[in-house]
């Protein structure tokens, strides 16, 4: 490398990055989990506001939040899930934005107006929700699929042909409500039954992967624990393919959009908080990462393969069912870290 | 007599070899193989065509990210070569090994020795500070955290060529009263030259392929190629991060050929 071949490259590089920002008024820095953010959002909103939007990408909860506590990071908005969200609320990292006074807080649908991560709504607003719950191709198996026994205690059909997605917590929360537990209260009796049942299961279990989509599209799994727009996913790519509700009970999850303490675009980070809440762009959102996203009325706008899916619109008869997911305390949790070395062996 | 003693000829080193190949390259070729399919999957073949590489060329974030990359790369190469080469003159160009010498290679190979993470996060909170007090938050953290850890991958062949050099032509050009600079560029540098552009090319090559230490140390919109990677697994993966890979993996090869090529000619 000589340095006449390198300093166009760079001088291309700055001018790339700087040229952008030069035109808008404003500027607001988003940092999010990759592959999660609709390009089409994004440039709506710079053109609405004249703002230019930057996008950096975070792989972990774990990783965002260790960035933001540091401090310095120079970001406006972060997405934390729900079982971090207090967490990050806690440690005085995200500013209390009020959402419920903005202009476009009456379209929060219900259920998602104040939820117990962020009672009242002070910091946060909806940006994806999902399910954890199982996923068959039913024409390998004709019979029940919501419920956790497909899993944990499968049909001969399905035995040998089993993936489980490797996300402790989901795993053992699943196993908990198939014993009929609670959550986090840590009952050793149940907590017994669980790892009996997850290690004697584990024989058909074939894997313990996160790459579901194009095994099950292609048949080398026949089951598999997952989220919902996976599930979404495979269905449209291999019409058999179902998504089960378990009875015994499941899991909600969400990300949410807060505003960070040391932001330096404040009010444009606001706005964005209030632009998600309009039911048209909430289905942007929905349409690019093809999760559900907690706004009234997005439905209208929603592409029509997910308007009726019964992979985000959870079935009336099985609301009942679902609880938010959390984050134990952390005896609880050592006693699922070592069910989960258990499994591992 | 028994038959001379042949590495070759040892009974299943032919198949521990093969095996190794497997392992390395057989993911490597499913990998690319699979950049080329039509259809939306990597798994189900449904026959040949370049979509997913047009579709990652046309990604205005593949290319800036990649861009980025060489960038940082680029800057980081030169910059820990040079420094490189003057740790291993002033490392070895001595009359006698003295005290304190291991614990200098020790201390310059340090990010060899260190684990990433450790560096990482140690990184992230130093910078963070200097991101407050300065508020700058420019490209110039990942470029000196690169120069840093590709260091001691630039400094290994450096070193290696100058403990093979002995000091008899550089005390030769000083009898003949050659000045000390005018013996280095005259002398020990085109003696050097193989070694300097391995060392860079090494380094080059490290930086591009660094993940944990760019996650942490990045700024707003300062996503490298790896670390734009890392983001998009998680939720799903399409042929395009398969074609990405062949791209990303095309620049390693390519830079590593050129490096060969230039350097069998000159040797």
């Amino acid at each position: 490398m000589t340095t006449s071949r390198i300093l166009p490259l760079v001088a291309a590089t700055l001018l790339a990055t700087s040229a952008g920002a030069a035109l808008a008024a404003g500027e607001l820095q988003i940092y999010n989990w990759g592959n999660y953010t609709s390009p089409e959002l994004i440039e709506k909103f710079e053109k609405t506001y004249d703002v230019k939007v930057t996008i950096t990408d975070y792989d972990s909860n774990d990783t965002a939040l260790a960035k933001v506590r540091q401090g310095g990071h120079g970001f406006d908005i972060a997405m934390p899930s729900h079982n971090y969200l207090p967490i990050w609320i806690a440690e005085g990292l995200v500013l209390e934005t009020d959402p419920g006074s903005m202009e476009n807080f009456g379209n929060v649908a219900p259920e998602w107006r104040d939820p117990e991560f962020d009672p009242g709504r002070r910091f946060s607003v909806p940006w994806a929700w999902g399910t954890v719950g199982v996923v068959v191709d039913t024409d390998d198996y004709k019979g029940d699929i919501n419920t956790w026994k497909v899993v944990f205690d499968p049909p001969e059909e399905l035995k040998g042909r089993i993936n489980i997605v490797p996300e402790m917590n989901d795993v053992i929360y699943a196993a908990i409500k198939y014993h009929g537990g609670k959550n986090c209260d840590g009952d050793l009796e149940v907590l017994k039954k669980v790892r009996d049942t997850l290690v004697a299961a584990k024989p058909h279990w074939v894997a313990m992967e996160y790459n579901t989509i194009d095994k099950m599209v292609a048949g080398d799994f026949a089951a598999t624990t997952d989220w919902n727009g996976s599930a979404l996913r495979q269905r449209l790519q291999k019409p058999s393919i179902n998504y089960g509700y378990p009875v015994e009970g499941f899991a909600y999850w969400s990300d949410n959009v807060v505003v960070l303490k040391d932001a330096k675009n404040v009010e444009n980070a606001r706005l964005f908080q209030n632009f998600v809440m309009d039911p048209e762009n909430a289905a942007m959102i929905s349409a690019f990462n093809r999760y559900a996203n907690g706004i009234s009325g997005s439905e209208a706008y929603m592409p029509d393969d997910m308007k009726d899916a019964p992979e985000v619109v959870v079935p009336e008869a099985f609301r009942g069912n679902a609880e938010f997911s959390r984050t134990c305390p952390p005896e609880v949790q050592d006693l699922y870290t070592r069910i989960w070395t258990d499994l591992q062996k | 007599m028994a038959e001379r003693f042949d590495v070759r000829r040892q009974r299943g080193f032919s198949l521990v070899a093969a095996l190794c190949f497997a392992l390395l390259y057989l993911p490597i070729a499913v990998l690319v193989v699979f950049a080329f399919n039509a259809g939306p999957s990597v798994a189900r073949w449904e026959g040949v065509s370049l979509v997913w590489f047009e579709k990652a060329m046309a990604n205005e974030a593949v290319v800036e990210a990649a861009l980025r990359s060489l960038t940082i790369a680029s800057f980081a190469a030169v910059c820990a070569t040079v420094l490189a080469t003057l740790a291993a003159l002033a490392t070895t160009r001595v009359a006698r090994p003295y005290r304190g010498l291991a614990l200098k290679y020790t201390l310059i190979n340090q990010p060899l020795v260190v684990p990433e993470i450790v560096t990482a996060v140690a990184l992230l909170i130093v910078f963070a500070r200097v991101k407050v007090w300065t508020g700058y938050s420019g490209l110039g953290y990942l470029l000196l955290a690169h120069t840093a850890f590709c260091i001691p991958f630039a400094y290994l062949p450096i070193r290696a060529r100058l403990e093979s050099m002995d000091l008899t032509l550089e005390r030769a050009a000083a009898d003949l009263y050659a000045t000390p600079w005018r013996t280095f560029v005259h002398v020990t540098l085109p003696l050097l030259r193989p070694a300097i552009l391995a060392g860079a090319t090494l380094a080059f090559v490290i930086s591009l392929d660094d993940v944990v230490i760019t996650e942490f140390v990045k700024s707003g919109g300062q996503d490298t190629l790896p670390t734009w990677m890392l983001g998009q697994i998680r939720r799903s993966t399409s042929p395009e991060m398969n074609a990405i890979s062949t791209g990303f993996l095309a620049i390693s090869v390519v830079v590593v050929v050129v490096f060969f090529l230039s350097s069998r000619k000159r040797a």
